[in-house]
């Protein structure tokens, strides 16, 4: 495989993902369960791929440069539903900020001190204390609080599936039952997973679910480069 | 025979209807890509902005953060409308999970120190994900329904 031109490599990393993002279209909408989650399932693919071929990440570098291209572009597009579900979040801003505040920071600090008392390493600390903003926006913080980005970017696709798939059970188990409060819990922890997971449940808490991902990313970001340096240690 | 021409003439429309769709899916395809294109492109901009703003000034925060909340900012003001970025920002949101592959196959690289911690990493994201949704559930449903401001929701 080392006689492959660099461009046929980065050509075929390029179709092997989106064969395998294609793929776990198809597998989600036959077999839904957390291990059809896309990125999941397209991420184990083009690994086994890759692995299989003897290409390494360094030689899929340039094709992850042009996939991640629209990445920022789609960041810049989250503004649109927080933006068209503002109103219901605003109506009711004590309870859903407090709400938002309490589980983003909660969560972080939680997150940080189990990993400390677990003896995992700071680097795997400071990945996973942000876990529970959505990915584009996690990775980047990764990166300015000297966490690693490809490890942040799974521990939240696995927050998402936790929380989307377990959330809902929980939260019938201990009565949190109003639907602002269910599309908050959802969309601040599991971010856009638990957001698909509130639309689900309802338009009020799929609305809510929406803003409370956005303004999670937000608080989380602002947090981290407080809370992260203590925790990490 | 009236039958017939009748059918015939029903399979010549059901011809000529076809060919009229097919057309106008092509010219519907190239109308979307003129579009969808300027949608791209502002909201790359308004990235490459947000990039450029934090860096300027030196600002701790995801430059895509500051772009998502400069477009916030740009419609609650009304200088941009949501129908501008439409087709283009939904399709990118419906499909963002397949920008996060290229990122996640990075583990590739760091699997024998995801295996070393597996259990303790699965132990960490499960409590926090639980105590998180528990606390953002408990805070904002007491808040809530307190007697005083027990109000029907929408």
């Amino acid at each position: 495989m080392t006689a492959l031109p660099g461009a046929a490599v980065t050509g075929l990393g390029i179709a092997v993902t989106i064969g395998a993002y294609a793929l776990s279209l198809r597998a989600r909408k036959r077999y839904p369960s957390p291990l059809t989650t896309p990125v999941l399932f397209s991420t184990a693919i083009v690994v086994a791929v890759l692995l299989g071929s003897g290409i390494s990440f360094a030689d899929y570098g340039p094709a992850k440069q042009i996939m991640t291209f629209l990445l920022g572009p789609a960041t810049v597009a989250l503004a649109l539903p927080l933006y068209k579900n503002r109103r219901v979040f605003f109506r009711n801003i004590v309870p859903a900020g407090c709400g938002l505040l309490a589980g983003s920071l909660g969560t972080m600090i939680v997150a940080g001190l189990t990993a400390r008392v677990l003896g995992i390493t700071p680097l795997l600390t400071s990945s996973i204390a942000i876990k529970s903003a959505t990915v584009p926006i996690a990775v980047e913080i990764a990166a300015i609080i000297h966490g690693a980005p490809a490890l942040t970017a799974i521990f939240v696709v696995m927050t998402g599936m936790l929380g989307a798939s377990l959330g809902p059970w929980l939260m019938n188990r201990l009565g949190i039952t109003h639907p602002v409060s269910r599309g908050l819990a959802l969309g601040t922890i599991s971010h856009g997973q638990g957001t698909a997971e509130a639309v689900a449940e309802g338009q009020l808490s799929g609305a809510v679910a929406g803003v409370a991902m956005g303004l999670g990313a937000v608080c989380t970001s602002l947090a981290a480069l407080y809370v992260v340096p203590l925790l990490a240690g | 025979m009236d039958e017939i021409s009748d059918a015939m003439a029903a399979g010549g429309e059901a011809v000529i209807v076809g060919r009229a769709a097919g057309h106008s899916r092509v010219l519907g395809r190239l109308e979307q890509a003129a579009i969808v294109a300027p949608q791209l492109a502002g909201l790359w901009a308004l990235n490459v902005a947000g990039v450029w703003a934090v860096r300027k000034a030196a600002l701790p925060v995801p430059g895509n953060l500051v772009g998502m909340l400069a477009l916030y900012g740009l419609l609650a003001l009304g200088v941009v409308k949501l129908a501008w970025f439409e087709p283009a920002g939904s399709f990118l949101i419906k499909h963002l999970a397949f920008f996060f592959v290229p990122i996640t196959v990075g583990l590739m690289d760091s699997g024998p120190l995801l295996l070393a911690h597996g259990l303790a990493i699965m132990v960490v994201l499960a409590v926090s994900a639980a105590v998180g949704i528990l606390l953002a559930g408990f805070v904002s449903q007491w808040l809530l329904t307190r007697p005083r401001r027990r109000r029907a929701e929408p």
